[in-house]
Protein backbone atom coordinates (compact mmCIF):
# COMPACT_ATOMS: atom_id res chain seq x y z
CA UNK A 1 0.00 0.00 0.00
CA UNK A 2 2.80 2.26 0.74
CA UNK A 3 5.38 1.33 -1.68
CA UNK A 4 3.27 1.24 -4.87
CA UNK A 5 5.34 4.23 -6.99
CA UNK A 6 2.88 4.52 -9.82
CA UNK A 7 0.00 4.44 -7.38
CA UNK A 8 2.18 7.63 -5.01
CA UNK A 9 3.25 9.49 -8.34
CA UNK A 10 -0.39 9.46 -10.04
CA UNK A 11 -2.27 10.10 -6.58
CA UNK A 12 0.47 13.51 -6.04
CA UNK A 13 -0.14 14.80 -9.03
CA UNK A 14 -3.98 14.35 -9.42
CA UNK A 15 -5.67 14.88 -5.89
CA UNK A 16 -4.63 18.35 -5.92
CA UNK A 17 -6.13 18.91 -9.45
CA UNK A 18 -9.28 16.81 -8.44
CA UNK A 19 -9.36 19.38 -5.44
CA UNK A 20 -9.12 22.71 -7.35
CA UNK A 21 -11.73 21.39 -9.84
CA UNK A 22 -14.31 20.72 -6.99
CA UNK A 23 -13.35 24.53 -5.90
CA UNK A 24 -14.30 25.68 -9.26
CA UNK A 25 -17.41 24.03 -9.32
CA UNK A 26 -18.50 25.25 -6.38
CA UNK A 27 -17.73 28.82 -6.89
CA UNK A 28 -19.22 28.76 -10.31
CA UNK A 29 -22.40 27.18 -9.36
CA UNK A 30 -24.57 30.06 -9.52
CA UNK A 31 -23.44 30.56 -13.28
CA UNK A 32 -23.18 27.04 -14.55
CA UNK A 33 -24.12 23.38 -13.53
CA UNK A 34 -22.71 22.39 -10.88
CA UNK A 35 -22.53 23.95 -7.24
CA UNK A 36 -21.91 22.95 -3.77
CA UNK A 37 -23.19 19.38 -4.18
CA UNK A 38 -21.39 18.49 -6.87
CA UNK A 39 -18.20 20.47 -6.31
CA UNK A 40 -18.29 19.26 -2.37
CA UNK A 41 -18.48 15.75 -3.64
CA UNK A 42 -15.40 15.92 -5.61
CA UNK A 43 -13.62 17.14 -3.24
CA UNK A 44 -14.61 14.22 -0.94
CA UNK A 45 -13.49 11.94 -4.05
CA UNK A 46 -10.16 13.41 -3.72
CA UNK A 47 -10.17 13.07 -0.18
CA UNK A 48 -11.51 9.35 0.02
CA UNK A 49 -8.42 9.05 -2.62
CA UNK A 50 -5.54 10.21 -0.74
CA UNK A 51 -6.55 8.17 2.03
CA UNK A 52 -6.57 5.36 0.42
CA UNK A 53 -3.46 5.59 -1.51
CA UNK A 54 -1.49 7.41 1.59
CA UNK A 55 -2.94 5.73 4.62
CA UNK A 56 -5.37 7.15 6.96
CA UNK A 57 -2.07 8.69 9.35
CA UNK A 58 -1.20 10.95 6.46
CA UNK A 59 -5.27 11.67 6.31
CA UNK A 60 -5.15 13.06 9.74
CA UNK A 61 -2.28 14.30 9.85
CA UNK A 62 -3.43 16.71 7.02
CA UNK A 63 -7.00 17.25 8.42
CA UNK A 64 -7.22 16.23 12.25
CA UNK A 65 -10.22 14.03 13.44
CA UNK A 66 -12.00 16.94 15.35
CA UNK A 67 -11.28 19.58 12.52
CA UNK A 68 -13.63 17.68 10.02
CA UNK A 69 -16.06 16.60 13.09
CA UNK A 70 -15.99 20.46 13.67
CA UNK A 71 -16.72 21.27 9.82
CA UNK A 72 -19.68 18.80 9.94
CA UNK A 73 -21.30 20.86 12.03
CA UNK A 74 -19.73 24.01 10.58
CA UNK A 75 -21.80 23.58 6.60
CA UNK A 76 -25.33 23.25 8.36
CA UNK A 77 -24.84 26.28 10.60
CA UNK A 78 -23.12 28.55 7.81
CA UNK A 79 -26.23 27.97 5.42
CA UNK A 80 -28.79 28.71 8.54
CA UNK A 81 -26.76 32.22 9.39
CA UNK A 82 -26.82 32.95 5.60
CA UNK A 83 -30.66 32.04 5.88
CA UNK A 84 -31.10 34.09 9.21
CA UNK A 85 -29.81 37.57 7.24
CA UNK A 86 -33.19 37.41 5.28
CA UNK A 87 -35.08 37.11 9.33
CA UNK A 88 -32.94 39.69 10.32
CA UNK A 89 -34.00 42.26 7.56
CA UNK A 90 -37.58 41.78 8.39
CA UNK A 91 -38.64 39.42 5.22
CA UNK A 92 -38.36 35.42 4.84
CA UNK A 93 -36.08 32.56 5.58
CA UNK A 94 -33.23 32.63 2.62
CA UNK A 95 -34.99 35.75 1.08
CA UNK A 96 -32.45 37.15 -1.29
CA UNK A 97 -33.18 40.05 -3.20
CA UNK A 98 -35.82 41.03 -1.36
CA UNK A 99 -33.80 41.37 1.61
CA UNK A 100 -32.09 44.19 -0.52
CA UNK A 101 -29.06 42.49 -0.83
CA UNK A 102 -27.26 43.95 -4.20
CA UNK A 103 -27.72 40.81 -6.62
CA UNK A 104 -25.04 42.50 -9.69
CA UNK A 105 -24.86 41.39 -13.05
CA UNK A 106 -26.57 37.85 -14.20
CA UNK A 107 -23.46 36.17 -15.35
CA UNK A 108 -20.38 37.70 -13.77
CA UNK A 109 -18.55 35.67 -10.72
CA UNK A 110 -19.62 37.87 -8.27
CA UNK A 111 -23.19 37.95 -8.36
CA UNK A 112 -26.30 36.42 -7.32
CA UNK A 113 -26.48 37.95 -3.83
CA UNK A 114 -26.27 35.21 -1.04
CA UNK A 115 -26.68 31.92 -3.64
CA UNK A 116 -22.78 31.84 -3.74
CA UNK A 117 -22.58 32.04 0.35
CA UNK A 118 -25.17 29.36 0.71
CA UNK A 119 -23.23 27.14 -1.91
CA UNK A 120 -19.75 27.45 -0.27
CA UNK A 121 -21.68 26.11 2.88
CA UNK A 122 -23.28 23.27 1.06
CA UNK A 123 -19.86 22.29 -0.26
CA UNK A 124 -17.79 22.06 2.83
CA UNK A 125 -20.61 20.40 4.52
CA UNK A 126 -20.87 17.53 1.57
CA UNK A 127 -17.20 17.60 1.29
CA UNK A 128 -16.28 16.74 4.87
CA UNK A 129 -19.17 14.03 5.20
CA UNK A 130 -17.83 12.10 2.28
CA UNK A 131 -14.67 12.34 3.95
CA UNK A 132 -15.81 11.15 6.76
CA UNK A 133 -18.10 8.51 5.97
CA UNK A 134 -15.06 6.85 4.91
CA UNK A 135 -12.26 7.86 7.07
CA UNK A 136 -14.55 6.78 10.19
CA UNK A 137 -15.68 3.39 9.49
CA UNK A 138 -12.16 2.64 7.93
CA UNK A 139 -10.59 3.68 11.30
CA UNK A 140 -12.94 1.76 13.97
CA UNK A 141 -12.68 -1.35 14.41
CA UNK B 1 -40.17 -3.88 -38.58
CA UNK B 2 -38.63 -0.56 -40.07
CA UNK B 3 -41.01 0.99 -37.51
CA UNK B 4 -39.64 -1.23 -34.73
CA UNK B 5 -36.30 -0.75 -35.94
CA UNK B 6 -36.79 3.69 -36.10
CA UNK B 7 -38.02 3.52 -32.87
CA UNK B 8 -34.68 2.19 -31.53
CA UNK B 9 -32.75 4.22 -33.62
CA UNK B 10 -34.27 7.54 -32.80
CA UNK B 11 -34.55 6.49 -28.73
CA UNK B 12 -30.73 5.32 -29.02
CA UNK B 13 -29.63 6.42 -25.18
CA UNK B 14 -32.52 4.28 -23.78
CA UNK B 15 -30.41 1.55 -25.23
CA UNK B 16 -27.59 2.18 -24.44
CA UNK B 17 -28.87 2.89 -20.77
CA UNK B 18 -29.70 -0.64 -20.86
CA UNK B 19 -26.50 -2.16 -22.37
CA UNK B 20 -24.60 0.09 -19.57
CA UNK B 21 -27.00 -1.71 -16.91
CA UNK B 22 -26.34 -4.98 -17.93
CA UNK B 23 -23.03 -4.59 -17.96
CA UNK B 24 -22.85 -3.24 -14.37
CA UNK B 25 -24.81 -5.93 -13.17
CA UNK B 26 -23.18 -8.92 -15.03
CA UNK B 27 -19.64 -7.46 -13.79
CA UNK B 28 -21.30 -6.88 -10.28
CA UNK B 29 -22.74 -10.51 -10.46
CA UNK B 30 -19.98 -12.28 -12.09
CA UNK B 31 -16.69 -11.54 -10.99
CA UNK B 32 -15.56 -12.33 -7.76
CA UNK B 33 -13.30 -9.50 -6.65
CA UNK B 34 -14.48 -7.10 -4.52
CA UNK B 35 -13.05 -4.21 -5.76
CA UNK B 36 -14.51 -4.91 -9.26
CA UNK B 37 -17.69 -5.67 -7.85
CA UNK B 38 -17.85 -1.68 -6.86
CA UNK B 39 -17.06 -0.94 -10.38
CA UNK B 40 -20.12 -2.88 -11.75
CA UNK B 41 -21.90 -1.42 -9.14
CA UNK B 42 -21.16 2.54 -10.31
CA UNK B 43 -21.32 1.42 -14.03
CA UNK B 44 -25.23 0.42 -13.12
CA UNK B 45 -25.73 3.74 -11.47
CA UNK B 46 -24.58 5.25 -14.60
CA UNK B 47 -26.63 3.46 -16.53
CA UNK B 48 -29.54 4.56 -14.43
CA UNK B 49 -28.41 8.65 -14.38
CA UNK B 50 -28.15 8.27 -18.53
CA UNK B 51 -31.50 6.93 -18.71
CA UNK B 52 -33.25 9.95 -16.53
CA UNK B 53 -31.01 12.11 -18.43
CA UNK B 54 -31.68 11.28 -21.70
CA UNK B 55 -35.66 11.56 -20.85
CA UNK B 56 -35.50 14.97 -19.42
CA UNK B 57 -34.04 15.84 -22.52
CA UNK B 58 -35.45 18.24 -25.37
CA UNK B 59 -34.14 18.28 -28.44
CA UNK B 60 -33.25 21.90 -29.66
CA UNK B 61 -33.69 22.79 -26.10
CA UNK B 62 -30.79 24.96 -23.95
CA UNK B 63 -29.63 23.80 -20.63
CA UNK B 64 -31.95 25.78 -18.04
CA UNK B 65 -29.07 28.33 -17.40
CA UNK B 66 -30.59 32.15 -17.28
CA UNK B 67 -28.14 33.92 -20.45
CA UNK B 68 -28.41 37.00 -20.88
CA UNK B 69 -27.36 36.49 -24.67
CA UNK B 70 -30.19 34.47 -25.00
CA UNK B 71 -33.39 36.14 -22.86
CA UNK B 72 -36.11 34.30 -24.58
CA UNK B 73 -34.87 30.92 -24.62
CA UNK B 74 -37.00 27.41 -24.54
CA UNK B 75 -35.17 25.63 -21.79
CA UNK B 76 -35.21 21.60 -21.18
CA UNK B 77 -37.02 20.37 -18.18
CA UNK B 78 -34.39 20.92 -15.57
CA UNK B 79 -36.15 18.22 -12.83
CA UNK B 80 -34.60 14.94 -13.92
CA UNK B 81 -31.02 16.68 -13.70
CA UNK B 82 -31.42 18.11 -10.31
CA UNK B 83 -33.08 14.73 -9.50
CA UNK B 84 -29.68 12.62 -11.17
CA UNK B 85 -27.36 15.58 -8.86
CA UNK B 86 -28.58 13.83 -6.00
CA UNK B 87 -28.44 10.52 -7.34
CA UNK B 88 -25.04 11.15 -8.17
CA UNK B 89 -23.40 12.12 -4.87
CA UNK B 90 -25.84 9.24 -3.61
CA UNK B 91 -23.96 6.43 -5.77
CA UNK B 92 -20.54 8.63 -4.97
CA UNK B 93 -20.94 8.18 -0.84
CA UNK B 94 -22.27 4.57 -1.32
CA UNK B 95 -19.04 3.88 -3.21
CA UNK B 96 -16.83 5.62 -0.64
CA UNK B 97 -18.92 3.26 1.80
CA UNK B 98 -18.45 -0.07 -0.19
CA UNK B 99 -14.75 0.86 -0.47
CA UNK B 100 -13.93 1.05 3.38
CA UNK B 101 -15.94 -2.35 4.20
CA UNK B 102 -13.67 -3.45 1.32
CA UNK B 103 -10.30 -1.93 2.84
CA UNK B 104 -11.87 -3.83 6.22
CA UNK B 105 -12.44 -6.93 4.25
CA UNK B 106 -9.01 -7.14 2.65
CA UNK B 107 -7.08 -6.14 5.99
CA UNK B 108 -9.04 -8.99 7.49
CA UNK B 109 -8.52 -11.30 5.47
CA UNK B 110 -5.79 -10.52 2.86
CA UNK B 111 -7.16 -10.85 -0.15
CA UNK B 112 -10.35 -8.77 -2.12
CA UNK B 113 -11.87 -12.81 -3.53
CA UNK B 114 -15.32 -13.22 -2.29
CA UNK B 115 -15.43 -16.37 -3.26
CA UNK B 116 -12.31 -17.52 -1.19
CA UNK B 117 -13.66 -15.40 1.79
CA UNK B 118 -16.70 -17.58 1.93
CA UNK B 119 -14.54 -20.56 1.46
CA UNK B 120 -12.86 -19.73 4.70
CA UNK B 121 -15.11 -18.95 6.48
CA UNK B 122 -16.77 -21.49 6.07
CA UNK B 123 -14.11 -23.44 7.21
CA UNK B 124 -13.42 -21.50 9.82
CA UNK B 125 -16.93 -22.14 11.06
CA UNK B 126 -16.53 -26.11 11.05
CA UNK B 127 -13.44 -25.94 13.35
CA UNK B 128 -15.03 -23.75 15.99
Amino acid sequence: MDDDIILNEVATRVVPMICLFGVYIIFNGHLSPGGGFAGGTVIGVAMVLFSLVFGLRATFAMVPENLLILLTSLGPLWYAVTGLVGVFRGVGFLANANAGINLGAPGSLFSAGLIPVITFGVGISVAITVTILFVILVEAD
Amino acid sequence: MAAVIDVFVRNYPYVYAVLLFAIGVYTLLSNPNLIKKVIGLNIASTAVFLFYIAMGNVRGRLEPLVDPAHPHAEFVNPIPTALILTGIVVSISVTAFALSLVLKLFRHYGMLNAEEMVRLRGTIDEDH
